[in-house]
């Protein structure tokens, strides 16, 4: 199987440039909206295909990075500086010297394929020149060409394709051009060459006879002009299969199923059959239920011989297909990578319950809490303590997480490099739960904080002690066995959100959360 | 690793032999001069295979000179597009200016592009590229190579890969691709041509195709008397030589359609079934041949002192008197100037 190991875009939509160094296996691209997660999946789409109509269809100026129009229209506009898109995919090497060469954007010696997008400037020069000095406003995307080509120089063609791909895009799943498209690909690495012509030919030949036999005596009176069957490029047995399922055809189902049907009949083994070598799925958890996407996930982590390509916002999907094939897509042309994640914590982020771990990579600023109580009370005590401020404005995400997986999430976030602020109890002992506990997980941009009193161990005595008018006020009323305390630290989660509706006014943070949040925006 | 040229005359059995060396478990690149040869050689893969089997590749040499050894390195950082295969115009470019090799359009001088590979120093490259991909290089029609594209066939003998290069070295008719003096006489001298190869550590075997499958024996016969080439027969049949001296013959075999004339050049002017000497090079389903001479040629055969003609004449008519399976007949070109048009 030749796998894709990497792929260098230059002006490609968002991306002025970029290199994505991939896993042979699974690839799951995450990032915020608007970071180019779909378009790198387009790029790969494009350029493995290499099919100059679908690039036409989608048009060079919605191709060509804006960032770089812009450039050029701010300069002084001479033919040299008009700005070119280049996709090159990198390829493991194989025997075949046709895709072996330098000719690509680092110049490096390996296998692989590529697109530009560039004016034409041999064939349409003096044009293009002079249409840019009559129209200072213009671009001239009209003397734009695209060219596939392999890294040896030679011609990348669509019916000698090395890497056999196919996209699955939730979001037009059941556009028409998609469904053809996903019944020709499945139908070709189904059927070898050899049968497919066989079938292709039959069809045309049933549909003769057709003519010759059932419409044989409608036509006997008609003269010179007769009734005929289209056989065409836009009827043939391409154009006319459809998938059924059970006798349905699917495209009759919702879109939720059609995205699993298709996946999963993508990705069935053939035995000797031709292979599907890469799936790109684009947001596969679009219109479907969240059992449903358990079993796609299940299907996705047990997939071998297909290299996956999955552009999610699913934490689900990206922490079960273990973190370490993610590959985080930021807001300034960076992809970071959590490969170098430790084993332990990317199964631990498998096995873990269903968490927020992608908002966490996602985020800048973070304040982990470990309980709900806190994280009940921890907005109204932000704004309290920032002039009025919400975490939001500030971009802060506060997430709750169980109080054993904070080093996990430092690991992750050391690696990504995101500001957290944990905030944790001292469990009785501040230097030993606190302090060293962390020593060798804590980063520049990490710290952890918590009450260093040993009697205020957890936040629920601290709180207490802190708003104890505004708490006794509230609890005493009606407590025979119990402390106000006592109850504070029995009935956490109810006990904080009662204080959130009824007193946040009143209510002080401890010392050590009046520092986290400060810290946090420092 | 074996490096040798095999001289081989004409109808021998060189491409029989080159299929021999084919199997699927060697990568294989074969190399052929003209695009004759390519879909010859091409068809008796097909024949022997079934298909073109992935491991062996087919290239001609201006396929392969382009698209193996310079398109993979430097097509991007010379943006070209390309060959151009008309002759350089006369300028004073140097060795190192790279205007010399391309065009003002952005395709590369043919001539010229085997010397660029060697001045760019992509030679070692050349030969790391066969050694990735291939454990043999064959070639055939070797003795078309000329100028600049010899030096570069040696220089890339040296990768670290089986060699094989066949072809006749008297069925050399034309340089397609001479840049200025380079090599300009290499082929004025066979003993010196041999040399260039042992120089090159390339053995020289003069053995192993030295007899004709195709002509008898009267005619090998002819061809090392007459033509001063030395070519055996595998066949011991004896075929006539006929001179024609009678119009009313000459018309016979105007017509004859299964008797192919061969001129020295303009054949289809006679309107008949023929070709031109040179261009009869590759054609084995001839049985019987007519060959027309020209007054000079015809002069020369009859003094019996054709091995006087000029090497390129010479040569020709080497490659046209070796079609023949069966009779040769000869005859003056004053007979057939009745149907020139």
């Amino acid at each position: 199987m030749p796998a894709i190991k990497k792929v260098v875009l230059q002006n490609f939509k968002r991306f002025e440039s970029l290199t994505l160094e991939f896993d042979d296996g699974v690839n799951v691209l995450i990032g915020d909206n608007e970071t180019g997660k779909s378009s790198v999946l387009l790029a790969l789409d494009l350029a493995l295909s290499a099919s100059r109509s679908r690039v036409e269809t989608i048009g060079y100026e919605s191709l060509l990075a804006q960032s770089a129009v812009r450039a050029f229209q701010r300069g002084p506009r001479t033919l040299d500086l008009l700005p070119e898109l280049v996709v090159d995919v990198f390829l493991e090497e194989g025997d075949e010297q046709g895709y072996y060469g330098t000719q690509n954007l680092t110049g490096a010696m390996t296998d692989g394929i590529g697109m530009t997008i560039a004016p034409l400037v041999e064939e349409f020069g003096s044009t293009i020149h002079q249409l840019l000095q009559d129209d200072p406003e213009g671009f001239p995307y009209e003397y734009y060409g695209v060219k596939f080509y392999t890294f040896s120089g030679g011609p990348h063609v669509s019916y000698r394709r090395p890497v056999k791909h196919l996209l699955l895009d939730s979001s037009r799943i059941d556009s028409e051009y998609a469904a053809r498209e996903y019944t020709r690909t499945v139908f070709s690495f189904n059927a070898e060459p050899p049968e497919r012509f066989s079938l292709e030919n039959r069809y045309r030949r049933g549909k003769e006879a057709f003519r010759d036999e059932e419409l044989a005596t409608l036509n006997a009176g008609l003269g010179d002009y007769q009734f005929g069957v289209r056989t065409s490029i836009r009827s043939n047995l391409e154009t006319d299969l459809i998938i059924t399922k059970e006798g349905i055809p699917i495209e009759n189902r919702g879109k939720g199923e059609q995205c699993f049907i298709k996946t999963e009949f993508a990705l069935r083994r053939h035995g000797a059959k031709g292979e599907l070598h890469a799936l790109l799925l684009e947001e596969p958890e679009n219109h479907l239920s969240h059992t449903k996407m358990k079993l796609l996930v299940e299907q996705l982590a047990n997939t071998a011989g297909t290299q996956l390509f999955i552009a999610t916002h699913s934490s689900h999907i990206c922490s079960r297909l273990d973190l370490r094939h993610a590959l985080l897509l930021g807001s300034e042309q960076q992809a970071g990578r959590l490969k170098a994640l430790t084993e332990p914590t990317a199964s631990f982020f498998m096995k873990a319950p269903d968490n927020n771990v992608l908002e966490f990579a996602l985020s800048k600023k973070v304040i982990l809490v470990e309980g709900d109580a806190e994280f009940i009370l921890i907005e109204e005590l932000y704004k309290k303590h920032s002039n009025g401020r919400t975490p939001r404005a500030d971009q802060v995400h506060i997430i709750s997480i169980g109080g054993t997986s904070f080093k996990r999430y430092l690991e992750l976030g050391k690696l990504l490099g995101i500001r957290v602020a944990a905030i944790r109890d001292n469990d009785g002992d501040y230097q030993q739960h606190c302090v060293e506990n962390y020593k060798d997980n804590l980063y520049k941009e990490a710290r952890i904080f918590a009450d260093p009193d040993k009697d205020r161990s957890t936040f629920e005595i601290g709180l207490y002690h802190d708003n104890k008018d505004a708490c006794d006020d509230l609890f005493a009323a009606g407590r025979k066995k119990l402390t106000v305390q006592e109850y504070m630290l029995k009935n956490k989660a109810d006990a904080a959100f009662e204080l959130l509706t009824k007193k946040s006014a009143a209510l002080v943070a401890p010392q050590y959360i009046q520092d986290a949040i400060k810290w946090i925006n420092e | 690793m074996d490096k040798r040229v095999v001289f081989a005359v004409a109808g021998s059995g060189k491409t029989t032999h080159l299929i021999s060396k084919l199997s699927l478990d060697k990568r294989a690149l074969i190399v052929t001069y003209t695009e004759n040869n390519h879909r010859h050689l091409r068809n008796s893969i097909i024949k022997k295979f079934g298909a073109i089997p992935s491991n062996i590749t087919l290239m001609t040499y201006f396929g392969f000179l382009h698209g193996f050894c310079f398109r993979p390195f430097m097509q991007n950082e010379m943006n070209t597009r390309g060959l151009n295969f008309r002759a350089p115009p006369q300028s004073k470019y140097p060795l190192t200016e790279r205007k010399r090799y391309r065009d003002p359009g952005g395709r590369l001088y043919h001539n010229r592009l085997a010397k660029l590979i060697e001045v760019e120093g992509l030679l070692p490259a050349v030969r790391a590229r066969i050694e990735r991909f291939y454990d043999a290089v064959y070639v055939d029609e070797v003795q078309d190579f000329a100028g600049h594209d010899f030096n570069l066939l040696l220089e890339i003998s040296a990768a670290n890969a089986e060699m094989l290069f066949v072809g006749d070295f008297y069925q050399h008719t034309f340089d397609t691709s001479r840049d200025g003096t380079v090599n300009s006489t290499l082929h004025k001298d066979i003993t010196k041509y041999e040399k260039r190869f042992s120089k090159a550590k390339i053995k020289v075997d003069k053995e192993t195709l030295s007899k004709s499958w195709r002509c008898g024996t009267t005619v090998c016969d002819f061809i090392t008397a007459h033509l001063q080439i030395k070519i055996h027969s595998h066949k011991d049949r004896v075929a006539e030589i006929i001179k024609v001296d009678t119009q009313e013959l000459a018309d016979r075999l105007h017509s004859d359609h299964s008797i192919v004339k061969l001129f020295q050049e303009q054949h289809y002017k006679y309107g008949c079934y023929s070709q031109n000497w040179g261009a009869s090079k590759g054609q084995d389903h001839y049985e019987n041949i007519c060959i027309v001479m020209g007054q000079k040629a015809w002069k020369q055969y009859e003094e019996g002192k054709l091995r006087e003609a000029v090497a390129q004449t010479r040569n020709k008519l080497y490659v046209a008197f070796s079609r023949a399976r069966g009779e040769v007949y000869v005859v003056s070109d004053k007979l057939f100037k009745a149907y020139k048009s």
